[in-house]
């Protein structure tokens, strides 16, 4: 039989099991009965992708099958095999999608089944950034589920995210492997179908982000192959089912790796019967660089870990920045007090606390270089939060003198000691800031007193320092502003025009990240960007600016405006931290974060508002950005400003509420403004939130009309 | 994908219309009016059934007349014609061969020729036994031309490139008999057997053929290739331009044309003299533009990335488009028309061999011993001749397209080397494409090669059969005229793959390759005898197994008859699409049809119909393939 064969035989396997399951299902339910995938814009994601038709009901999806069958073309071409590949991807949708009926829940732990578009949006920036460097697909079981996990572990070291499907998850619970999630390993299901789960987020990623247009398959296929890193491990014996599916995962531009003797095809189809090589093979395969730092510390150092939490049992220490004093810092110093590599603690070391305790800290990294400037100083202290958690069996959060950080107990058993936080910081502080910091050195105080000191002496005032400078910066007080450009290996024609007063709509890159991003690169991401010929004041439009964006958006953008949301507003990658979209009845916008899963009064959820916002496109009356942002002058300022907002989930109204109320007492005088606007426990719908706008006299309902 | 978009037959045509209103203009003959004057053809040279080997002839064989005065029949004097075509054709590509084994005996570390690949000249030293450990490179250089030399006239053996061959290939070489001696030797005897009185059984006239033609490929054009690479460096990949555009209209326009890279490398050299260029521009110029016509332009975009201006039946158009200050040639596929039609604009037309003089030339005689003084000579007549242009009988055809060339096999195992995995393959062999033939992502190769000829509409045969063979999933390797046009048309550019089936296409993406590979002259046809060895030899399987089959579908020279010999000998079955001069005869077409597959398991077919052309080679493939079961 040739390869083709093999893949046109697995179809048809599942193309028939597709076809009788779609029709007992209609003899049970109805051909009116609706079907969907939980938590996705994009139902059914895969075929609408494809054909660009959305499926609702069973009815519909037997149509669909119809076309799917037009796929099934036999010649002895890989076209055919590639289409062929796709139909039974297809079909493992529709079979996946019957399970979800009447809102089952088909999976139960440690499997997922299918992934929601919030998942996706979380995944986005990692992918972007380089943090999670590539996705792995296994299929099966290992000859050994030693091997099996030895394989799972090798990818999550590197940072990859691991997705399992079939006998490989009853491996990893046989050897009691931690899987889920927020450590990146995510098992989908045991049946080979919900495979399928894996390419729904790849080709969501491509709608997402990459603005493919559902039915155009073509564009969609160039998306996945050219831009989303991901691959195939498929374990020995492979059947024409698994072979088929290989087919749709080649046809998207996933290499497949197996270990059993087949056909071979250069970088799409590779035998390696060595299992302990999966791992150097698949990567080459798929051209996924890990940058390796080698750090030199007794346990693992990986962006995989990120997520991780260690609970109270497990920990063997805490430090923690709201009982004592701690604080973290950068400060910058003379080249010749600076001594490379210079790690020192003061105090007592972690094995001199009792297991379970809690205590000061404070770390201080002390940087020198030709071309630092103390402007980068909070730049690099804002990653020692992703750094310290990359550390396997270190938890760390907040910033500043808020910190709190936990060792497990599994990592000091290790030998884990307060010199390799040093090691781990000085480590990546020298090979990510090569281009500004030439020397480095850590100290680390545990000692109360000394922590106690240090934070009044030394650390307040430059904490007070940067937010006086930051308060100054305004988008009137600097020359320039910066394009940034991150996403665009995700989203090919979307640009951020970076400003003091607006952030990226990541969240992630400050109009000083940016300058210091250029600093570091000055042929990388983020440009400057000149605004010497205004067009429009009030809308924030300037002749460089939409010059700068139409260069750097490959033509696809002609022309933004900074502080509209209904001219020419700024377009977004798909990785905003949030969406504000305008409702008409309260004549004012609600804001929805990515982590608020609920309705908005617009009548769309965060998915949904985020499936018209990204891409790279104007949506004019909707907009991606930064929660900072929210509070920043200049959001909306054309359209009246933030005494537009009339909506915000709770919970990020908690957020943002200082500094929002701040604002509009500055600007409009009114106190306490974030009382006014509603939230999901007021209204989720525009009726009852605009009784609620008029109860409080909320400002928006007289202003001038939006549209 | 941007804006590709291949140029059509029909632009090409349109251009060339333009310029011969030019030509009108002047009072200029041009191929398309002398095409109707020969039309119809003598029906007896079509046949082959004319015999004037001596003169108690001419004989020509009819019906009523079925044999020759001697008493030949029909099948003799058919099998005698094709033997001498065949026999005229290798001695043209052995002698081109010869003469840059020569150029190598003159290699010196100052002089006009150096050796820019000694890996290259190590490695063939090694494979014929020389020794090279603490030898310099220039002494191990002149002791390899003399051996190569040597290959034209030894007295006992067999060719020593035939090694390269796999070893079923040479079994049934030497079982048929057709093992080649003596390059001029096959020659000669060729011209032997075919004189009055000798050979007359059609079966030893075409079994010479093949032998004759197996001295081309595996003996001279062999030598001429690697030595070429030894000399001016191994082909690997370079981006150019190609059709009429190429020239410019602000510069002076110098066009080599020919074969022998010996002259066109260093007249390149020279127009990269500092001095040239002042020159140039002293006189109103703003530099000087090289482009290439023929297989000599095959030679310098391959090694050099020279635009490529246009194939053989483009060289009066490059003369027509009044702005070609001096056109330089070589040797072989030179038009006499040229004389006369330089005559009718300011276009210096340089004769530089002593093979081919020609009347209403400049005879600037090129020796490798003097050739840097000659080349500069040659551009400096061409600069001075700048301002001779006539401004009103100046059009350039505004059409190029872009093109990736310069596949040598070297550069193939090189570009097939980064789609392998360090962790599960081995790297320099073939088997990264011969994977994705067996898995059937590719379906199989295409070595498409040769001329125009009038006969068939220009290019149009070329470009037809490769856009349908690549939409099938076929790679096409190529190389002499077949190679321009596909440049011409826009088939060389990578974003060409578009045009491509999804396996072809995947495969194009993959490796970052055009669909169409360039693998340079005519002679270098010999590489693809390499490739075909190399990917039997890594797949175990004969070359006659492969599914690969040569296809030249607008052929029209000797050298084509004798290539398609050495390519049909060496397994490969070949596609014509222009009929060799031998239909008066069946046995002889039976022979070359047929009865050859019994010695070298290959052979060729004839089909006029350029579409139908195109099924039978996908045909032949997927029997190939059917047959291993892939």
């Amino acid at each position: 039989m040739t390869l083709f064969d093999v893949v046109f035989s697995g179809n048809d396997t599942v193309y028939g099991l597709t076809e009788s399951a779609i029709n007992d299902a209609i003899a049970k339910y109805g051909a009116d009965k609706a079907v969907a995938f939980p938590d996705t814009a994009y139902s059914l994601p895969c075929y609408y992708a494809v054909t660009g038709t959305k499926v609702g009901n069973l009815g519909e999806l037997k149509e669909a099958l119809g076309v799917v069958k037009t796929l099934m073309t036999r010649e002895q071409k890989l076209n055919d095999a590639f289409m062929s590949g796709v139909a039974t991807a297809l079909c493992a949708e529709f079979i996946e999608v019957l399970k979800y009926i009447d809102g089952a829940a088909p999976y139960e732990a440690p499997c997922y089944g299918h992934l929601g578009d919030p998942v996706i949006r979380e995944l986005g920036v990692p992918l972007v950034t380089g943090d999670i460097p590539g996705v792995a697909v296994i299929l099966g079981a290992a000859p050994t589920a030693e091997e099996g996990v030895a394989l799972v572990k090798s990818y999550q070291a590197q940072g990859i995210l691991v997705t399992l499907v079939g006998g490989i998850i009853d491996q990893c619970e046989e050897l009691g492997y931690k899987t889920g999630a927020n450590v990146r390993v995510i098992p989908l299901g045991k049946e080979v179908t919900s495979v399928i789960h894996a390419v729904s987020v790849a080709i969501r990623a491509a709608l997402i982000f990459g603005n493919i247009k559902p039915g155009d398959a073509a564009g969609l296929m160039d998306y996945t192959m050219k831009r989303v890193p991901a691959f195939v491990n498929a374990f020995a014996p492979l059947d024409a089912v698994i072979v088929a599916c290989g087919a749709g995962a080649i046809a998207l531009g996933f290499p497949v790796i197996t270990n059993e003797e087949t056909f071979k095809v250069p970088k799409s189809l590779i035998v390696q019967k060595d299992v302990s090589k999966f791992n150097a093979t698949s990567l080459e395969a798929r051209d996924i660089k890990i940058k390796i730092t080698n750090i030199d510390i007794p346990v693992a150092f990986a962006s995989a870990f990120e997520g991780e939490i260690i609970r109270r049992g497990d920990m063997q220490v805490e430090f923690d920045g709201s009982r004592v004093d701690c604080f973290e810092l950068v400060t910058t110093k003379d080249m010749a007090e600076v001594e490379d590599h210079k790690i020192e603690v003061i105090g007592p070391d972690l094995d001199g606390f009792e297991v379970g305790t809690k205590h000061s800290i404070a770390y201080v990294v002390e940087v020198a270089g030709k071309r630092m400037q103390s402007d980068f100083e909070p730049v690099i202290e804002r990653k020692f939060h992703s750094y310290l958690n990359c550390v396997e069996g270190m938890m760390h959060t907040g910033q500043r003198d808020m910190i709190r950080i936990r060792v497990s107990k599994e990592t000091f058993n290790a030998g884990f000691r307060l010199k390799h936080l040093g090691e781990v910081l000085y480590a990546k502080v020298k090979s990510e800031f090569a281009a500004v910091v030439d020397k480095c050195q850590v100290m680390i105080y545990t000692d109360d007193a000394m922590c106690t000191k240090l934070r009044h002496e030394l650390a307040t005032p430059v904490f007070d320092k940067r937010d006086e400078r930051l308060d100054t910066l305004t988008d009137e007080g600097v020359d320039v502003y910066y394009s940034c450009i991150m996403c665009q290996a995700f989203s090919p024609s979307h640009v951020c025009v970076v400003t003091p007063e607006r952030l990226g709509l990541c969240g992630a890159v400050s109009w000083l990240d940016a300058k210091a991003t250029n600093e570091l690169d000055p042929q990388g991401p983020c440009q400057v960007i000149t605004k010497e010929r205004v067009i429009d004041e009030r809308i924030g439009e300037y002749e460089d600016v939409n010059e700068a964006v139409k260069k750097f958006s490959q033509g696809a953008l002609e022309d933004v405006s900074l502080y509209s949301i209904i001219e020419k507003p700024m377009t977004s990658c798909g990785c905003f931290e949030c969406i504000c979209g305008i409702e008409p009845l309260s004549n004012g916008v609600c804001i929805a974060n990515r982590e608020y899963a609920g309705m908005t009064p617009i009548g769309m959820t965060f998915p949904e508002l985020a499936s018209m916002t990204g891409g790279g496109v104007q949506t004019p009356g909707f907009m991606g950005h930064g929660k900072h942002f929210i509070s920043s002058k200049k959001f909306m300022k054309a359209e009246g400003g933030v005494k537009r907002i009339v909506w915000m989930p709770k919970e990020l109204k908690e957020q943002v509420a200082e500094r929002l109320n701040a604002t509009a007492k500055e600007l409009y005088g009114i106190d306490n403004f974030t009382d006014m606007i509603g939230d999901e426990t007021v209204a989720e719908d525009p009726e009852t939130l605009l009784a609620f706008l008029e109860e409080k006299g909320h400002p928006a309902l007289s202003m001038e009309p939006m549209m | 994908m941007g804006n590709f978009k291949l140029t059509s037959v029909e632009e090409f045509e349109a251009a060339t219309n333009r310029l011969l209103e030019t030509g009108a203009k002047v009072g200029a003959d041009a191929w398309q009016l002398r095409v109707k004057n020969q039309t119809p053809h003598c029906k007896f040279g079509e046949q082959g059934v004319c015999c004037r080997i001596c003169s108690m002839g001419p004989c020509r064989i009819t019906p009523k007349a079925p044999r020759g005065i001697c008493g030949c029949d029909v099948h003799g004097i058919v099998g005698r014609n094709f033997l001498r075509f065949t026999a005229g054709g290798s001695a043209t590509h052995s002698d081109h061969g010869r003469e840059i084994c020569h150029t190598l005996h003159t290699v010196s570390p100052d002089g006009n020729y150096k050796v820019k690949d000694p890996e290259k000249l190590i490695r063939i030293a090694k494979e014929w036994g020389v020794e090279t450990e603490g030898k310099d490179i220039y002494d191990l250089a002149h002791e390899m031309s003399e051996l190569a030399l040597l290959e034209y006239g030894k007295p006992f053996g067999t060719q020593r490139f035939l090694k390269r061959a796999p070893k079923h290939t040479q079994e049934l070489w030497a079982k048929a008999e057709i093992e080649p001696r003596a390059i001029d030797r096959e020659v000669a005897t060729a011209l032997h057997m075919t004189h009055m009185g000798c050979s007359s059984k059609p079966e030893a006239l075409i079994r010479q053929s093949l032998r004759c033609g197996l001295s081309d490929g595996w003996g001279g054009s062999m030598c001429g290739t690697e030595f070429s690479d030894v000399m001016f460096g191994t082909p690997k990949p370079v981006d150019t331009e190609a059709n009429l555009g190429v020239m410019k209209e602000d510069y002076v326009n110098i066009i080599v044309h020919g074969h022998d890279p010996s002259l066109s490398e260093m007249i390149c050299d020279y127009c990269e003299d500092p001095e040239m260029i002042a020159l140039a521009k002293s006189v109103g110029a703003k530099g000087i533009n090289v482009a290439g016509v023929c297989c000599t332009s095959n030679e310098v975009a391959m090694r050099r990335g020279i635009p490529m201006a246009g194939n053989f039946l483009q060289q009066e158009n490059v003369v027509l488009t009044g702005a070609c200050e001096a056109i330089v040639v070589d040797v072989q596929c030179i038009f006499p028309a040229l004389g006369p039609l330089s005559k009718c604009f300011h276009t210096k037309f340089i004769t530089t061999s002593p093979i081919a003089q020609m009347p209403d030339s400049d005879f600037i005689q090129f020796n490798a011993e003097t050739a840097g003084e000659n080349a500069k000579l040659i551009v400096r007549t061409a600069v001075e001749n700048f301002k001779n242009r006539k401004p009103e009988l100046v059009h350039i055809p505004q059409l190029k397209q872009k093109a990736t060339v310069g596949y040598s096999v070297e550069a193939i195992v090189k570009t097939l080397d980064k789609v392998t995995n360090s962790q599960v393959d081995e790297t320099g062999t073939t088997k990264p494409l011969i994977e994705c033939i067996t898995s059937g992502v590719l379906r199989g190769a295409v070595a498409m090669v040769g001329c125009n000829n009038p006969r068939v509409r220009p290019d149009s045969a070329h470009i037809e059969l490769m856009k349908k063979l690549i939409a099938n999933d076929i790679i096409v390797v190529l190389s002499g005229c077949s190679a321009q046009a596909a440049a011409r048309a826009g088939l060389m550019d990578k974003d060409a793959k578009e045009l491509c089936g999804a396996g072809l296409k995947r495969v194009c993406e993959l490796a970052d390759i055009p669909p169409v590979l360039h693998m340079g002259s005519c002679v270098d046809i010999s590489r693809m005898l390499i490739l075909a060895s190399e990917l039997a030899k890594d797949s175990g399987l004969n070359i006659s197994q492969l599914p690969l089959v040569g296809c030249a579908p607008e052929w029209m020279s000797e050298k084509a008859v004798s290539i398609g010999n050495y390519v049909v000998s060496t397994g490969i079955d070949t596609f014509l699409g222009v009929e060799p001069q031998v239909t008066g005869s069946s046995e002889v077409v039976g022979l070359l049809t047929d009865g050859i597959r019994d010695w070298v398991e290959a052979a060729y077919t004839v089909e006029k119909d350029i579409d139908k052309l195109g099924d039978l080679m996908i045909q032949r493939i997927e029997e190939k393939r059917a047959a291993l079961g892939i």
